[in-house]
């Protein structure tokens, strides 16, 4: 069956295409007609046609005679194929057409109530959805947009409805991409989803076109994925650019490897007692993840009894092995973890003479451990804008 | 947690612990996350990332990107299904598109790991050179 062209015009100029557009369509026509003789009675038309007609609230003989009666028939995906090609290109039609079309007011008010650009009509808004059109090309899944929103933005409109009518006739999950007004999707597809069409050299059976719609969302956490990985918005071709994201994440997994070695490698010395001179001093490399202000770290948060502690913890023989987890954790959780790991197993460092990071299970100074760990995880926390 | 037998066995293992400390910080700063309920799980049960690679169970489901069947998609097939194996449970995701999620997430978060991995060595090596420690 085949879904008028004038859906795509639903504009206020109802329905009007230029010449060349006209020829081109009837170029289709005409492969159209070898291609498939039968097709063109609506029984003959796949289920899909049922979509369309149901879109149009016309049965599909009705529809399928208004379009004859226009003279403008359409429809199938070869033919669209083919003659899209040529419409890519070099035309620039302007947004009033000269009328092949139906100029059925029924069916013009509801192609232009379920077209995408119904209730548009600017060239703006068309073009501006036709901007997003190239995204659902994934012959360069990448690439899409560059190839000239500028001259799609004419030539896009009569492609549109070109891939209106085709994904209708197929069935698929039709509906325009973007499209502004309410035009609750054709097929009651509950998302607002891209509009998919058929590309050249592709199937348009609904396996496919649902393929090809995944496809799309795939491509567009690609995109996500590009942005997100350094150097990688310049790459095309979706091989590369999964190249470059796992060369990416390997290179991450790396780092945390190496830098949880260099990590292994400092000596737990740290003198609480300086920290805080240390920290607004020599703040420079900690900044990294810092906020606005650096390290900021409160000196009464350091006490006097910090150092008091310092210094008696000095005399304790046991020392603590700092596990330096990372910061994420929340601070009761790395209380937690310090507490344990002190308790379990406080061994000693290799030069334990001097350390100045102690911490003595056996001094079951319960509240000092916690007030001592809470001011180490503190002042890790504020370096690390915890 | 698995903090049992820190014992001073040398670099490596120190470094195996802080890193492993540092990828279960990491799992529960996101808590919300596929790899990050993965990387929890391997870690608790203590199953070694290789096992995981091993699976076949899902390690070929993942669907395919493209209809056709070029060597151009089987050699996205392959890309994606090392992606698969460097996500923390990768293998499970089926879809492609999930998989990309998780990609995105786990590559933030390993980079706010980094960099706070990365703040913290230079805060404590500052403190060791400042104390002039061995």
């Amino acid at each position: 069956m085949e879904p008028p062209r004038s859906s795509g015009v639903g504009i206020d100029n109802s329905g009007e295409y230029s010449p060349e557009i006209a020829e081109t369509l009837r170029f289709e026509e005409e492969i159209q007609s070898l291609i498939h003789p039968s097709s063109f009675d609506g029984s003959a038309a796949p289920t899909g046609g049922g979509s369309f007609t149901a879109l149009l609230g016309l049965p599909a003989n009705q529809a399928v005679e208004l379009l004859h009666d226009s003279g403008a028939r359409e429809p199938l995906a070869s033919r669209i194929r083919v003659g899209e090609h040529p419409v890519h290109r070099p035309f620039h039609l302007p947004l009033d057409c000269s009328s092949a079309f139906p100029s059925n007011a029924t069916l013009v008010d509801r192609a232009a109530r379920f077209s995408v650009f119904a209730a548009e009509g600017s060239p703006a808004s068309s073009s501006g959805r036709l901007k997003a059109e190239p995204q659902d090309s994934d012959s360069p899944p990448l690439d899409p947009i560059p190839t000239g929103p500028a001259k799609r933005k004419d030539t896009g409109r009569s492609k549109c409805d070109v891939r209106l009518s085709l994904s209708f006739k197929s069935q698929a999950k039709v509906t325009a991409k973007k499209s502004k007004n309410a035009e609750e999707n054709t097929d009651g597809d509950k998302l607002p989803y891209v509009h998919v069409r058929a590309r050249r050299g592709q199937a348009t059976d609904n396996h496919s076109l649902a393929e090809r719609a995944r496809r799309e969302k795939i491509n567009a956490r690609m995109k996500l994925l590009q942005e997100l990985v350094p150097g990688c918005s310049k790459i095309t071709g979706t091989a590369l650019v999964l190249d470059e994201i796992i060369n990416h994440v390997q290179t991450l997994q790396r780092q945390v490897e190496f830098l949880s070695m260099r990590l292994a490698a400092v000596n737990p010395r740290i003198d609480f007692s300086s920290l805080d001179s240390y920290l607004s001093a020599e703040c420079g490399p900690v900044t990294v993840r810092n906020g606005p202000g650096g390290v900021v770290v409160d000196p009464s948060l350091w006490p006097t009894d910090a150092t008091a502690e310092a210094t008696r913890r000095l005399l304790v023989p046991q020392f603590w092995h700092i596990d330096l987890v990372p910061p994420q954790l929340q601070p009761q959780q790395s209380l937690t973890t310090w507490e344990r790991d002190g308790a379990a197993h406080s061994q000693l460092l290799p030069n334990p003479t001097t350390s100045l990071f102690l911490y003595d299970p056996a001094n079951s100074g319960d509240t000092n451990v916690p007030h001592r760990t809470a001011k180490l995880k503190t002042a890790e926390d504020r370096a690390l804008n915890l | 947690m698995d903090t049992d037998g820190k014992a001073d066995a040398g670099l490596l293992e120190r470094s195996r612990r802080i890193k492993t400390a540092a990828e279960l910080g990491l799992a529960r700063s996101s808590r919300g996350r596929h790899w990050s309920r993965a990387l929890l799980l391997r870690r608790r049960l203590l199953i070694s990332k290789e096992e995981t690679t091993t699976t076949t169970r899902a390690a070929v489901e993942v669907e395919k990107l493209g209809v056709e069947d070029e060597p151009e998609e089987k050699m996205l097939q392959a890309r994606v299904r090392t992606l698969q194996r460097l996500v923390p449970g990768g293998e499970e995701i089926m879809e492609a598109e999930r998989l990309f999620e998780e990609t995105a997430d786990y590559i933030e978060a390993l980079q706010e790991q980094v960099s706070a991995m990365r703040a913290l060595a230079c805060l404590l090596h500052g403190f060791q050179r400042t104390r002039g420690g061995s």
